[in-house]
């Protein structure tokens, strides 16, 4: 037994004790089960285990401060309606819109936070971890670190033009077959179930074998898989806004299609398609992690996460963890903007599960 | 039973055209490429005289509806031509590796289907308590994260730290099925992740929204207990989404395998498709396309059926 266990168990019981006392049932459950497993981690895993449930502890509660700095921080700065708005968020939210804001700087200033360039071959493949590399270099001998700096702005860059794509064609075709209806509308909707049936990753990868690993290819691409199932949201919120009263009034006033859909029918449903922007990019942004993990991606020495993983793979089997760096940047990432879109969806549907 | 019999036919026929009108996407998209199959294959160095014999082999001086037919002809009877890298049959190319895929999946989905159910109707009864946050909070991050991420952890973890499991899936025909299993057991285990994270918030989904309903608040009101009330008042109602639930994610499986296979090395079609989208050796690519796409519609349309046969109130559409 040394300090550590000892340590460890006094301040976990110690915390049940508390939780117990002052009625939080749940986190007294939560608290309570951890030292139980604990007990079977302990015994299977020795001290070494009981360290790393500490510091993914530690991690925990970190990522809760800075989430709940951050959503004061921005409490304070907002102004009084979205102050409000903003006091409601949970924290998960409040921590996803912090890595959201930290990747969008990351992306925007790559050029003078990351100490090396791009693609700048500054020492042997492989070298390790330094003063002068963070994170050591990849096979080429590029630093990692950089290339990770760079690889915001490339991969978050490409998947955010590809969903905006996306979501014009498929949000103005929806809009458009919810307003005309008929066989536009018809025809819309069977399109669509056609390119729905194909699987995402497969389509890409035949249209990629067609034209090639371009940017403009992955985007157009990716944008034509998307489009679909932006079109089937924007045409079921749109066709219950079409049905009201004040588009009748609209019609009869005399106004035209265009007019409809940007001054009647768009203010009235923003709330949904920001929540499904938020999540289509969470799809996009995954799929093209995944072509660009089988190189078919950005093409190199352009930094991208996806094919940095691939690269460097080799090094996991010697128990080195740089490789997956990019992997759990693009998890991040993903889990952040899933986070904010609950809340908005929690938000907007006013949906409150009993 | 006959309407129902008619109802499952007119499915069938839905996805017969949709398969159709994909088998048409895949063979035409082709036909898009700048200058034809020939000049993509041969590059820009090559002689009217290679091309010539190349377009005279592959066929390409027929008009493109009548190789349309006779691809799709072949396609019917499982013939997809010869690779162009190769000028191996491609039937023989990916047929053993399609048997692999589909071994591979359904090693992980027995295990994640029971699982993820069994789950999910256990968060949904713990709705809103300490336990189904944290359920939510991990299975979020397990769907956010990409395949490749888990597949790479686990194999750091369980092959090069703890040295339990192979790290890369070479099989051979004369294995024995625990040997196989054990084989496989990481790219399974990867799968199992993703989609039992999947299934458990469908199944969560679809128990609450069930349990908000009124017969079930008037079970609860007659004094029946817990127990009774989710296996004789909710699980009836259940099974419909349930199967839902399943055979949506059967259909994820399929996509994700693509990436997991890359990954662990493992000889399976998705591995092939990729291989041959690098290479742009289009019969296989269209092969695969093909196959992959009609499996998707086949398990989409396993849960309609599922789905008609489970709730009667979907036998008499108004």
């Amino acid at each position: 037994m040394s300090l550590f266990v000892i340590t460890y168990y006094t301040l976990l019981l110690a915390a049940s004790c508390l939780a117990a006392y002052f009625n939080k049932r749940s986190w007294f459950l939560l608290l309570f089960s951890l030292t139980l497993v604990s007990f079977i981690v302990g015994i299977v895993g020795g001290p070494s285990a009981l360290q790393s449930i500490a510091i993914v502890a530690g991690l925990l509660a970190l990522a809760g401060m800075v989430s709940f700095a951050f959503r004061e921080f921005l409490v304070a700065i907002a102004s009084h309606d979205l102050a409000k708005e903003l006091r409601t968020a949970p924290l998960t939210a409040a921590f996803g819109m912090f890595i959201i804001f930290t990747y969008a700087i990351a992306g925007i200033f790559a050029p003078w936070i990351a100490p090396h360039g791009e693609a700048e071959v500054i020492a042997s493949a492989f070298a390790p971890a330094d003063g002068e590399m963070l994170l050591g270099a990849d096979q080429l001998g590029r630093d990692i670190f950089s290339r990770i700096i760079y690889g915001t702005r490339n991969s978050v860059g490409l998947a955010l033009a590809a969903t905006l794509l996306a979501f014009i064609i498929g949000a103005l075709a929806g809009l458009l077959a919810a307003t005309k209806g008929g066989w536009f509308d018809q025809f819309m909707g069977r399109f669509a179930d056609v390119i729905m049936s194909i699987p995402s990753l497969i389509f890409a990868l035949l249209m990629l074998s067609i034209f090639g690993p371009h940017i403009h290819v992955i985007i157009i691409a990716v944008a034509v898989i998307y489009a679909p199932r932006v079109f089937r949201l924007t045409r079921a919120v749109a066709g219950n806004v079409v049905v009201m009263d004040y588009i009748e009034a609209a019609k009869l006033r005399g106004e035209g299609t265009w007019y409809l859909i940007r001054r009647e029918i768009l203010p009235n449903s923003t709330a949904p398609l920001v929540a499904e922007f938020g999540l289509e990019f969470c799809f996009v942004f995954l799929l093209v992690a995944g072509l660009s993990f089988l190189g078919l991606g950005i093409q190199p020495p352009t930094a991208d996460w996806g094919s940095m993983v691939r690269e460097n793979a080799t090094l996991i089997s010697f128990g080195d963890i740089t490789p997956l760096i990019p992997a759990a940047a693009i998890a991040l990432l993903t889990v952040s903007v899933n986070f904010v879109v609950d809340w908005m969806l929690h938000r907007s549907s006013g949906l409150k599960e009993k | 039973m006959g309407d129902i019999l008619g109802l499952i036919a007119r499915r069938l026929g839905l996805g017969l055209v949709i398969l159709f009108v994909i088998s048409i996407i895949i063979f035409f998209m082709v036909e898009l490429l700048p200058g034809d199959i020939a000049q993509a294959v041969l590059g820009q160095g090559a002689t009217e005289d290679n091309l010539a014999a190349l377009r005279e082999q592959m066929g390409l001086n027929k008009p493109a509806i009548v190789r349309y037919l006779e691809w799709l002809g072949g396609a019917v009877t499982f013939d997809f031509g010869s690779s162009i890298v190769t000028g191996e049959r491609v039937t023989t190319l990916i047929g053993e590796r399609f048997m692999n895929t589909l071994f591979l999946a359904a090693y992980a989905a027995v295990i994640a289907v029971p699982f993820a159910i069994v789950l999910g109707v256990i968060v949904a009864l713990l709705r809103n308590s300490i336990f189904d946050r944290v359920a939510n909070v991990l299975t979020l991050t397990s769907i956010s994260s990409p395949e490749f991420f888990l597949g790479y952890i686990l194999i750091l973890y369980f092959a090069v730290k703890w040295g339990m499991f192979p790290a890369i899936s070479s099989l051979s025909q004369d294995m024995s099925l625990g040997e196989l299993l054990y084989r496989t057991f990481l790219p399974a285990l990867t799968l199992v992740l993703v989609v039992t994270a999947h299934m458990m918030r469908m199944t969560r989904a679809a128990i609450i929204n069930l349990l908000a309903s009124p017969y079930i608040e008037m079970a609860r009101l007659k004094g029946a207990p817990p127990w009774k009330v989710i296996v004789k008042h909710a699980l009836p109602n259940a099974w419909a989404p349930i199967i839902n639930v399943v055979a949506l994610n059967l259909a994820y499986l399929i996509t994700g395998v693509v990436l997991v296979e890359v990954v662990f090395v493992y000889p399976g079609i998705g591995q092939a498709l990729v291989d041959a989208v690098s290479k742009r050796d289009f019969p296989v690519v269209q092969a695969c396309c093909l196959i992959f796409a009609a499996t998707f519609i086949l398990l989409n349309l396993a849960a309609d059926v599922g789905a008609i046969l489970t709730n009667p109130r979907l036998r008499h559409p108004k």
